[in-house]
């Protein structure tokens, strides 16, 4: 074992620190600590002249441990390690401090104290440099090629981008035909134009021009070479980690050869299956044969064989010109190995039978939106032409029904967005096809907020559409005219309604798609409260998760319009990408380790590690280990904090670093307030700190603060070894509980900290010696309103004795 | 012999001793034992609550005492106590809290609800305890060519989340123990609306207006007389209408009957037992049409 | 920014007078869609009451208007309103609340005087007259048992009820 030769640089930033720290005093204490063999003071070490005398010291075998004060340790100490790591040291045996925004300038105005804390500081860094150990870089080969689950708007866009950059890509969609929604609704707000509509510039195999929209059928997207279409396909199991998963596909048989297939249609002529067209709102019948119309790819006919007789008819196989047809084909497993799975499996309409005064699924001219869309379509089932389901008569009357089943906390109490828009489209068409029909939307709010929103809602009034503010209490039904009366107070008016209507069209909530919750079961993901797939930060990072190489796009997050969706998709897509560019996957071993001998296979790590990346493996017949993938270990220390037995440790993180810290920071007071040592997670927790000392705020120097990846990292009696230490009080201050970066440390911290207080009571030690706060990088104000409130708490609960003395 | 402890209330042994008279004799009848228990008081229905809803639910929690010493469960005619009693038991026992504060009033008569018996409308007992099908047998009189409206009233219904009768927008327990009986239920528009009852005495005029409503509705429908639960909605329509002549000028001889006199006069019991010359409007036409 | 808040606050203070009380505590959730006015049966009779308006005046904390007025007395307790609200604002119960309040401020319509005097004296809201009383047995029906007048009296002791119907009576 190599002996440990510290090197110890003091930044003093143009001489403003020597203004107030006493940089010979700080020389002189660091000169003296054990294994220091070089002390150097400069204005800075992160780069120019400074960096070259660190990495001079290295090169030269003076020092194998390096320690930097230098300011804004965040962004220096970047290029430090950078630097170190060239020259052929490891770059985690470098430890960086900041005397400015954590000693300096939050105690200026008590200078000798902010010395004596340097001190400390400088000790602390000390010790755990040398304790630190080489970590190495890992690399994880990852596949150059993509899964995309739902072939909707979204998912096509997704996988046409990535096929683009040159990745295999597989389109997995479980109807028969793409287009998800899309191919229903018609036509998408504020153009009022093709709702199938993609962009896709390069794929274009027939043109060179930068035409901006291709319709999907022509769009090229089926030729591109390394995109893989599966229709009728659904997915049933993943296995492997990110970069090489194994996904099982399952493909149902569509009972007609894609290769011959012409698409003559003449199958469906003597089909003798009847049934009600779905896809169509009921308002016709279709073939147990069928294609869509209008169709979007493939352009392949395919059998319901819940209605097929099969071969107890054959009619189509037998008129069939090309035998195409294959009534025998079976449901088929295919395995994929993909580096990336997006999924975008969008949404679909709440059922309103539950809100059972409108009679939805009882009164047949009781639709919603997505069934109007097909009946406005002239390809649709009424070939353009509104009518009452019930009677087939004109349709002269209608109504609209705004949040049904939206904002409604019986049912889903968010917003579902798109709704209004979507209502005002189909008004919008309605007079504008025909011009006499008499429209009534009622509404609790208009919400129009996007981009050309406001003027589309403008246009419509215009129009000579009708608003009610009012929510409609009950849809009755004249019993002689069989026509609909809607019940709704005109808020403005002040006056109550009884609407009469031919046809009533509801504007139900957007929901998660059939499937969610198995899919987010297969793929480990989670689901946020509504039941849609839960984006990693709303603010920053929609289209990830928390997990590696899968990604979400479209409405599978939340309900959304088409400009909207394509956003997001091209965002998933460029996310999904990066990650698979380089072919590999690099790591540091900055992860959890087991030491096995000490592990009691109780089972707590694996069920507590947010990422899924501790699992239990058998060493002997009946006793299982746990063992920590480094691939998918992303260094919290949740499981160490978790661990009973201490089997478990954090590799730059490890409790022998910890207490070597608490000790140096706890060995030197020079101040007569009681010292408080602060535990800080990496994340929020420290950058406060740091803000709180870059704006300048003063809190007293007897506060010492150390950092840890996550609080989650720590055990109930690390606290109690802080005050062995000598703390008089302790601060842990952690991301908010619901906003933890880690998902669940904070909350995990927040429990032990309540059962360490117990603890504390039954040795005599008052509790309130020992608090968590919560708080962000822009709270540092709050920071050191804590550091104020603690000294002063601890002030007047006076000195802690110890039993036994320490 | 299933046994009940009946819970009357006020307005039925004060106003409606036809309803009591039919209820017994009908549920006897059926193999119901009815047992009047002492000590019972107002179950304090809306009225009450308006002045103070913990003591409304206080005095609600003491009747139940009373039947859960007895090792009884309750049933009711009356669906407002039906309401305040069913109410009362469910929220007691949902909520730990509610529950310390009301027996911690209780306790100045030494009483304290454990939460322990069931409250029922004497509908459950028919549908659950007697059944449609003993139910048909015992019928012995010709209801089909009688066409009723029925009113269960409100508070037979709602609110839906403490009572758990019935669906409160397409409820059908009354009308299909209305159709066991022979009769045909028909629709008439507004079915399930209030009848305006709570507010006579302080808003006569408003309650006339609404009751006037339903008397319209069930005419346009062809309806031969209206079948209600709740002696307050039977008081409205029925007196109601004699005050509809009055004010309104308008006469429309609906006949009010209680479900439980349609019931004992379905089951064969003579019409002489059941004190009908206490309704306002005559019954006359619905006696003939059942012979 | 201090002062501000003084000015506003005798108005903050009346929804949480409500909601703070048994029944009143879903008040805040109202986004005025008026479901529970259109379900209403008392709203379209008359415009005297709606209920949405109520909710409206006591949020905005117009607590004279809302208490003294007649608007509360109206609801005819149907739960209409309250079944059909999308934010589960459990309106009738609101209004319950916001008579107890009136009441514990003296407001009490004669009519609620009078349930409340029936059942300090009898254990009845609607007193039995003799006269039926003594036709029972000619009914067919069973004496009526005794009622628990002393337990209520007890109950409505501890609830200080006895006291509320005196401040009416004090009052001009």
């Amino acid at each position: 074992m190599d002996e440990i030769k510290v090197g110890v640089f003091l930044s003093d930033c143009g001489n403003q620190l020597s203004e107030i720290l006493d940089f010979d005093a700080l020389t002189n204490h660091v000169k003296n600590i054990s294994s220091v063999v070089l002390v150097e003071r400069n204005s800075e070490f992160w780069r120019g002249k400074g960096l070259r005398t660190i990495l001079d010291a290295v090169k030269g075998g003076k020092i194998n441990r390096v320690v930097v004060a230098e300011s804004l340790p965040k962004l220096s100490e970047v290029n430090i390690v950078q630097a170190v790591e060239e020259i052929g040291l490891n770059p985690y045996l470098v430890e960086v401090i900041d005397l400015k925004d954590h000693c300096a300038w939050p105690h200026r105005d008590t200078p000798s104290e902010a010395t004596e804390k340097a001190k400390a500081m400088l000790l602390a860094a000390i010790e755990r440099a040398k304790l630190l150990e080489p970590i190495e870089k890992l690399e994880f080969p990852t596949l150059k090629s993509a899964l995309v689950i739902g072939g909707g708007i979204a998912g096509m866009q997704t996988a046409v981008d990535l096929a683009d950059l040159g990745f295999e890509v597989n389109l997995v969609e479980k109807a028969p035909f793409l287009g998800g929604l899309a191919t229903r609704a018609g036509r998408f707000f504020p153009t009022d134009d093709c709702a199938i509509c993609i962009q896709s510039p390069a794929s274009d195999v027939k043109t060179i021009t930068h035409t901006s929209r291709k319709c999907v059928y022509r769009s090229g997207l089926s030729q591109i070479p390394n995109l893989n279409i599966l229709t009728n396909s659904k997915v049933v199991g993943v296995e492997g980690v990110p970069g090489n998963y194994k996904v099982t596909i399952e493909k149902k048989p569509r009972y007609v050869n894609e290769l011959k297939c012409v698409a003559c249609d003449l199958c469906t002529t003597v089909c003798p299956v009847e049934v009600p067209d779905k896809y169509n709102a009921n308002l016709k019948t279709r073939k147990a044969i069928y294609m869509r119309v209008p169709n979007v790819h493939p352009p392949v006919y395919v059998i319901d064989e819940s209605a097929c007789n099969f071969h107890d008819c054959a009619k189509c196989v037998e008129i069939c010109p090309t035998d195409a047809i294959e009534l025998d084909q079976k449901s088929e497993r295919v395995t994929l190995n993909v580096g990336s799975i997006t999924v975008a499996t969008g949404f679909q309409e709440f059922d309103s039978t539950v809100i059972k005064e409108y009679h939805y699924n009882d009164y047949p001219d009781v639709i919603t939106n997505l069934e109007f869309a097909r009946m406005i379509d002239g390809f649709g089932p009424t070939g353009g032409a509104i009518i009452r389901p019930s009677d087939r008569k004109p349709a002269k009357k209608i109504v609209m029904i705004q949040c049904v089943g939206s904002r409604d906390r019986r049912y889903n109490p968010y917003c579902s967005s798109i709704c209004c828009m979507i209502s005002l489209k189909h008004a919008s068409l309605i007079k504008t096809a025909y011009p006499e029909t008499d429209v009534t939307i009622c509404y609790i709010d208009i919400r129009t907020t996007g981009r050309e929103h406001e003027y589309y809602y403008e246009r419509a009034r215009e129009m000579g559409i009708k608003f009610v503010k009012g929510r409609p209490s009950e849809i009755s039904r004249d019993p002689d005219t069989g026509r609909l009366i809607v019940d709704v107070e005109d808020e403005l008016l002040k006056r109550f309604l009884e609407l009469k209507a031919d046809l009533v069209v509801l504007a139900p909530a957007m929901v998660p798609a059939e499937g969610t919750k198995e899919l987010a079961e297969i793929l480990g993901l989670e689901l946020d409260e509504d039941g849609f797939f839960k984006e990693y930060n709303a603010k920053l990072r929609p289209t990830e998760t928390k997990l590696r190489g899968i990604y979400l796009c479209g409405g599978a997050t939340f309900p959304k319009d088409a400009p909207t969706t394509s956003l997001h998709a091209h965002s998933a897509a460029l996310k999904a990408a990066k990650f698979l560019i380089t072919g590999k996957i690099v790591k540091d071993q900055r992860t959890a380790v087991v030491n096995e001998e000490y592990c009691g296979d109780c089972e707590f790590c694996p069920v507590t590690c947010p990422y899924g990346a501790i699992s239990l493996v058998s060493t002997t017949e009946d006793h299982f280990v746990a063992r920590v993938s480094d691939l998918l270990c992303e260094g919290c220390g949740i499981c160490v904090g978790t661990c009973p037995l201490n089997a478990i440790e954090l590799r730059h993180s490890r409790p022998s670093q910890m207490l070597a810290q608490m000790k140096a920071l706890m060995s030197v007071n020079g101040t007569s307030k009681p010292l408080v040592l602060t535990i800080c997670c990496s994340e929020c927790g420290h950058t406060a700190v740091d803000s709180s000392g870059m704006a300048m705020m003063q809190y007293p120097a007897n506060v010492r603060v150390m950092k840890v990846p996550c609080t989650g990292i720590l055990q109930v009696h690390q606290f109690l070894e802080a005050f062995k230490a000598g703390a008089q009080g302790v601060m842990v201050v952690g991301c908010k509980s619901d906003g933890c970066h880690y998902e669940a440390g904070s909350q995990k911290a927040e429990k032990k900290v309540e059962l360490a207080k117990m603890l504390l009571k039954e040795y005599g030690i008052e509790p309130e010696r020992l608090e968590m706060f919560s708080m962000i990088y822009i709270e540092g104000d709050k920071f050191a309103e804590a550091a104020r409130t603690m000294t002063d708490r601890l002030k007047k609960l006076g000195q802690l004795q110890l039993m036994g003395g320490s | 012999m299933t046994s009940y402890a009946l819970f009357l209330g006020c307005t039925i042994p004060a106003r409606q001793p036809s309803y009591e008279a039919s209820a017994r004799r009908a549920l006897t009848k059926l193999g119901i034992e009815l047992v009047d228990l002492a000590n019972m008081t107002c179950c304090a229905p809306p009225p009450v609550q308006s002045l103070d809803l913990e003591t409304g639910l206080s005095i609600a929690a003491y009747n139940i005492c009373l039947a859960e010493e007895a090792d009884l469960n309750i049933v009711t005619l009356c669906t407002g106590c039906f309401e305040s009693l069913a109410m009362a038991n469910t929220m007691l026992k949902e909520n730990e809290k509610l529950k310390a504060r009301v027996n911690q009033i209780l306790s100045s008569t030494g009483k304290e609800f454990k939460g322990s018996k069931e409250v029922k409308h004497y509908l459950q007992v028919l549908l659950n305890d007697v059944g449609p099908n003993r139910l048909k047998e015992n019928v012995s009189k010709n209801l089909s060519s009688l066409k009723v409206a029925s009113f269960s009233g409100c508070h037979l219904l709602r609110p839906s989340a403490l009572l758990k009768f019935d669906d409160p927008e397409k409820p059908h327990i009354f009308d299909d123990l209305i159709e066991t009986l022979g009769a045909k239920s028909i629709w008439y528009r507004h079915k399930l609306k209030c009848c305006g009852g709570l507010l006579r005495g302080y808003a006569d005029d408003v309650a006339l207006a609404i009751a006037r409503e339903k008397i319209a509705n069930t005419t346009k429908a062809g309806a031969d007389c209206i079948v209600t639960l709740c002696p307050f909605c039977f008081l409205t329509l029925d007196l109601g209408q004699v005050l509809m002549k009055s004010t309104f000028h308008e006469e429309y001889n609906m006949p009010i009957l209680h479900y439980s006199e349609l019931l004992s006069l379905a089951l064969g019991i003579d019409p002489e037992e059941l004190a009908l010359q206490f309704h306002k409007i005559k019954v006359y036409s619905v006696l003939n049409k059942i012979g | 920014m201090k002062q501000e808040k003084e000015e506003t606050t005798t108005n903050l203070a009346f929804s949480d007078v409500i909601t703070s009380r048994l029944g009143g505590e879903t008040i805040t959730l109202c986004y005025q869609c008026g479901t529970c006015a259109s379900s209403c049966p008392v709203a379209r009779i008359t415009p005297r009451f709606n209920p949405r308006e109520i909710i409206k005046l006591s949020l905005l904390g117009e607590k004279d208007e809302v208490l003294s007025g007649d608007a509360i007395w109206l609801c005819c307790s149907c739960y209409n309103c309250q079944e059909r609200c999308p934010q589960k604002v459990e309106i009738a119960d609101v209004i319950y609340a916001l008579r107890n309040i009136a009441v514990k401020e003296g407001n009490i319509p004669n009519i609620y005087s009078e349930f409340a005097d029936g059942l300090t004296n009898e254990g009845r809201i609607v007193p039995i007259s003799k006269f039926l009383e003594k036709k029972r047995p000619d009914l067919g029906l069973p004496p009526l048992k005794p009622v628990g007048v002393d337990a209520l009296r007890k109950i409505l002791s501890v609830t200080k009820f006895d006291k509320i119907k005196q401040e009416k009576k004090e009052a001009p």
